[in-house]
Order: C-alpha cells, then sequence, then structure tokens
C-alpha cells in the first residue's frame, strides 16, 4: 500500500488582479511507499509547497486525484495518520510550548494520558525541555522550528510530511532535526519532506523527486544516484595545464580547474592508469585518484541545466518565428 | 466533539490573553460607575439610572467584544497560517468553527460576568435592592451577543475584519430597529418597499425579542415564556447562520 500517492494533479491560481488563470502544477504524479523517504527538491517556485498544500487538503486540485493510506484527502481516519511541519511556521504566541502541544495533542484525538508521557518525550528529543513553560512568542527562529518538529512527531504518526524542516536551524538544530528523521526513518515511518539543503537530502532519502515548472522532472532512488556514477574516477591533479590533454583526450570526460589543481573525470577505470602516465609525463603531480559518485547535487544541476538550455531553444524559435524565419 | 472542546478552549485562552478584553471590561465598568455621577440629576430615579447604564453599557461592550474577537480571530488565524495546524489535523472545518465560536462565547460570558458583577456592586452599594428582571435582561443580552457572534463568524470566513465588523454593526443596527422598519413601510411605504423590509426582517435578527431593559429598569413584570422563547430563537438563528457559515468555510482555500 501506498502512504501517499499522488496522481496528475494540476492547479491554478487567480491572479490578485486579473481574472485569467496560471496554472502552477501541469500534472504531478508521485507516490511514497510505506516506510521510505522520499524528498521532494525543485527551484523556488516550482511548485513543491503548492503540491504540498494540495496533499494536505489545505487547497483543491483542478483535477488529479491524492490519497492517503488509500483514503481520499480531508479524510479523518486518513488525517489523523498524518504529521505536518509547514514552512516558516506561525504558532500561537500567546501558549507556552506545553499548552501548544497539548492543543495539538487534543486536536489530534490523543487521550490525554497519552498527551501527557508524549510530550515529555519529544520535547527531550527537539531538546526544548528548558523552554517548555515559555510562551511560543519569546522563542526564536531556530525554537520555533524545533517546536514545529515536536508537534508534528507527537502523535506518532505513520506519514511526516515536512516543507524545509531544516530551514531557519543552526548546525546543531540541523543535526539534531537529521537524527529525529533518521531515528523515524529507521521506525517505518514514511517521510516525504521538501528542502533545498542537498546533502541531508542524499543522507535522509530513499528516493528524490524533482519538481521543475510544476511537473515531476525526474524521479530518482538513492541506488539509482549510486549506479549513475559508476565506473567513472576523479582524479586530482596539480600543475595542470590545458595543453596537456592531448592524448588523454578521448579518456577524459570532463576537467574543471579550481585553486591551482585540477578535476579530471576518467571515464572508465580501465583509462586511469594511462591518464596518470600521462600526467607524470607531462610534469603534473597527481594529489588523488578516487571512484567517482554521482551526488544529488549533480543531477539537480543537471536539470537545471536542461531547463535552462530548453527556455533558450523556445526563445531562439520564438525570435525565428518573430523574425520570418 | 473533543476536537471542538480543543479549539474552543485555545480561543477562550487567546481572547482572555487579549488586552483588548481587559480594555473593554474597564471601559465598561467606567461606563457603569459614570451613572453614579449622573444619578443625582435624576432625583428618586438613582436606581433606574444606574439599572439603565448599567445594562446599556454590558449590551454595547458585549456586542463590541464580539465584533472585535469574532472578526480578528478566525482571520488572524487563516492570515498568518496558524490554521494550517488545525486543517491538517483530524479536525472537520466544521468543527473548528463552531469550537472558534464557542470559545468566543465563552470569553464574552466572562465579560458579563464580571460587568454583571460591577453593576450589582454599584447597586448593592445604593443600598438598592436587586431584581429578577435584571438577571434576566442580562442573560438575553447575552443571547443577543451570541447571535451577532455567529453573524460575525459568517462574514469572517469570507472577507476582511474590517468589512467583518462593518457588516455586523450594520445587522445589529438593522438588528435592532427591524421591527420598527416593518411598521414605518406597512404604514407610509408602497408594495415593494413592503416586501423589501419584510424579507429584511426575516432575514436579519429581530434583536428586539432580547431587549428586557425595560422591564428591568422599571420593574415591570416579565414572562418566563418570553425568555424560552428568546433562547429558542437565538438557538435556531445561530445554528441557521453556523451552518451558513460552515458551507463556505468549507469551500475555502489556505493558499
Amino acid at each position: 500500500m501506498h502512504a501517499l500517492k499522488v496522481d496528475g494533479i494540476r492547479k491554478s491560481f487567480r491572479g490578485d488582479m486579473s481574472l485569467a488563470r496560471r496554472e502552477v502544477l501541469h500534472g504531478v504524479s508521485l507516490h511514497a511507499s510505506e516506510g521510505e523517504v522520499l524528498g521532494f527538491l525543485g527551484l523556488n517556485g516550482a511548485g513543491k509547497t503548492t503540491t504540498i498544500k494540495v496533499i494536505l487538503g489545505l487547497i483543491r486540485a483542478d483535477s488529479g486525484a491524492v490519497t492517503i493510506f488509500d483514503r481520499p484527502v480531508g479524510d479523518r481516519r486518513a488525517m489523523a495518520r498524518v504529521g505536518y511541519l509547514p514552512e516558516m511556521p506561525y504558532f500561537y504566541p500567546h501558549l507556552s510550548l506545553m499548552e501548544f502541544l497539548e492543543l495539538c495533542g487534543a486536536m489530534s484525538g490523543m487521550a490525554r494520558e497519552r498527551i501527557r508521557a508524549r510530550i515529555e518525550k519529544v520535547v527531550e528529543t527537539v531538546d526544548l525541555t528548558a523552554h517548555i513553560g515559555r510562551r511560543l512568542k519569546s522563542y526564536s527562529k531556530g525554537m520555533l522550528q524545533r517546536a514545529g518538529l515536536a508537534q508534528a512527531i507527537l502523535h506518532e504518526p505513520e506519514l511526516l510530511i515536512l516543507d524545509e524542516p531544516f530551514s531557519g536551524l543552526d548546525p546543531i538544530g540541523r543535526k539534531m532535526v537529521r537524527d529525529v528523521l533518521v531515528d523515524l526513518k529507521r521506525r517505518g515511518t514514511t517521510i516525504f519532506f521538501s528542502s533545498h539543503v542537498l546533502p541531508d537530502m542524499e543522507t535522509l532519502c530513499d528516493r528524490v523527486s524533482i519538481i521543475r515548472d510544476g511537473v515531476i522532472a525526474k524521479s530518482v532512488g538513492l541506488d539509482d544516484l549510486l549506479r549513475l556514477g559508476e565506473g567513472t574516477v576523479e582524479v586530482t591533479v596539480r600543475g595542470w595545464r590545458p595543453g596537456m590533454m592531448g592524448e588523454i583526450r578521448a579518456h577524459v570526460e570532463s576537467a574543471q580547474e579550481a585553486g591551482g589543481e585540477a578535476f579530471l573525470v576518467v571515464r572508465e577505470q580501465r583509462f586511469v592508469r594511462p591518464v596518470i602516465e600521462h600526467l607524470y609525463r607531462s610534469g603534473a603531480e597527481v594529489l588523488a585518484v578516487a571512484n567517482r559518485r554521482c551526488s544529488l547535487e549533480d543531477i539537480f544541476m543537471q536539470e537545471i541545466a536542461r531547463r535552462e538550455s530548453g527556455a533558450r531553444e523556445k526563445t531562439k524559435e520564438e525570435e525565428l518565428v518573430c523574425t520570418g524565419f | 466533539m473533543k476536537t471542538v472542546i480543543a479549539v474552543a478552549r485555545n480561543t477562550f485562552r487567546e481572547s482572555v490573553r487579549e488586552k483588548i478584553l481587559v480594555v473593554a471590561i474597564l471601559f465598561g465598568a467606567i461606563l457603569m460607575s459614570s451613572s453614579v455621577f449622573l444619578s443625582p440629576l435624576a432625583v428618586g430615579a438613582k436606581q433606574k439610572i444606574v439599572m439603565d447604564v448599567g445594562l446599556a453599557a454590558i449590551s454595547l461592550i458585549g456586542v463590541l467584544t464580539a465584533v472585535f474577537l469574532g472578526s480578528t480571530l478566525v482571520h488572524k488565524e487563516i492570515d498568518r497560517k496558524a490554521i494550517y495546524l488545525v486543517i491538517t489535523r483530524p479536525v472537520s472545518r466544521a468543527a473548528y468553527l463552531f469550537g472558534k465560536l464557542a470559545g468566543i462565547t465563552a470569553a464574552i460570558a466572562l465579560v458579563f460576568a464580571v460587568m454583571t458583577a460591577v453593576m450589582i456592586g454599584i447597586i448593592a452599594l445604593g443600598e438598592d435592592a436587586l431584581r429578577p428582571a435584571v438577571f434576566a435582561s442580562v442573560y438575553l443580552s447575552f443571547l443577543e451577543t451570541t447571535v451577532i457572534s455567529s453573524i460575525v463568524m459568517l462574514f469572517s470566513t469570507f472577507t476582511t475584519p474590517m468589512l467583518t465588523s462593518f457588516f455586523a454593526i450594520c445587522c445589529f443596527a438593522a438588528g435592532s430597529l427591524s421591527g420598527d422598519l416593518k411598521v414605518f413601510a406597512a404604514k407610509f411605504g408602497g408594495a415593494g418597499m413592503e416586501l423589501a423590509t419584510s424579507a429584511f426582517y426575516y432575514l436579519l435578527p429581530n434583536l428586539e425579542v432580547f431587549n428586557l431593559r425595560h422591564e428591568a429598569v422599571h420593574d415591570l413584570p416579565f414572562q418566563t415564556a418570553d425568555l424560552l422563547r428568546a433562547t429558542g430563537y437565538a438557538a435556531v438563528y445561530c445554528g441557521v447562520i453556523t451552518f451558513f457559515a460552515c458551507l463556505i468555510f468549507r469551500r475555502r482555500e489556505f493558499r
């Protein structure tokens, strides 16, 4: 069973001053199996938050369907199994953390005794025990983010939806959130989260869906990610000159220079030896040789580059049409 | 039910912690205390002045509190996106609205309790006897304020606090005069005017049914049946208005 299934959702909004509608989601489809951690990646304005809002029933899709544990959005039995942390959360400033979590527990339908026990636990988890009696209006941004995480996991949801959970956190806070998510993943909680922090996403996710201009451009599993870079080797060189490329050009996929060093990506293992020998002969110094792994950042940047080249092509086509060619 | 109580409790707590509630109570207390200084102007009618001003102050402060709290609390929650934490839980939108209304009504009940205590204190200081009609009048004013709260809630589901306040105050003014308007139209207006005023008469709340101030001030008898009728009217009116508010709120999107 899918914990979350989003099937071809489309959503358009009317501008504030016009009647024309602008479509921001053009048929987004994704799914998260039970116990899976699914990352949701995209540039600002790509449609991440809109998708999350549709999933949670805060806004309605024009078409398409969303199911949570095979139940439609808004079904109370389904929502009882969901925990949500919004981007830039705003909590009731007049409440203390204790009162706020009591309220969240009651709204989630928890029994009073269970609320008490869970509050103690989650407050300790997010390291806010010392501040539990303080009103939320006196909390810093990072503390509010941690309070937000506490309310999201209070009722032990089976599906956790987090919109930018690392936003506003210092390195210690980030590590804390990461540890909490790792622990929840170990316990089998399905996690769906959007973030711009790619290394964290790479560490936590089983799979990542990249959204671009309101459509899912790529869905890639962590295993696929490792496989994508398989076989290539990165050689770090000092004393590199572009003229050295000559006879090894066919073996080298790319060469980048930075700070007096060059990073050569060798296409296959068998070419490493001739490449290194050539470099030594040419007077360069080989500093490191390592198997190369494709990072999420590489994939994301490729998608962005594809988008930009697509936009350039489109502009060229439009220019040609305009000039009559 | 549990979720309604949770929302109501939070709304009550938020209302009570708003400074405006303290200001409203202080203003009402000052208004009532002023009656002590006005009463020498009406020789032999000191108690009537105290009661008249006191009951009017309770009604006015109650309505203003309902308008202010109702128009800002829901809107603020939507505007600042605190509602995300409610709607994404197993809380129906109707439960949320009922909870909000119950919380605001509880806060208004607190205002009424404090102000009634102040009025009783002032009456007791003048060594005057308390009449049952005074309590009946306060009770009806409370029902009137609850009706206004439900109207405020209806408007706050789709418009701004400013417009909500404006519409609610218009409804309060028109509802207080709806009976007079109907009589006026029947006497001086044409058929069209009579139809329009009849429509308004049945659409707007008839707030006159909640007015027992005259009987309380002049120590006139009142019927318990009138209290029951007013209670039933308030319950039905609030129910219908909240039903429409729920219909609108169900369609609302939170961007």
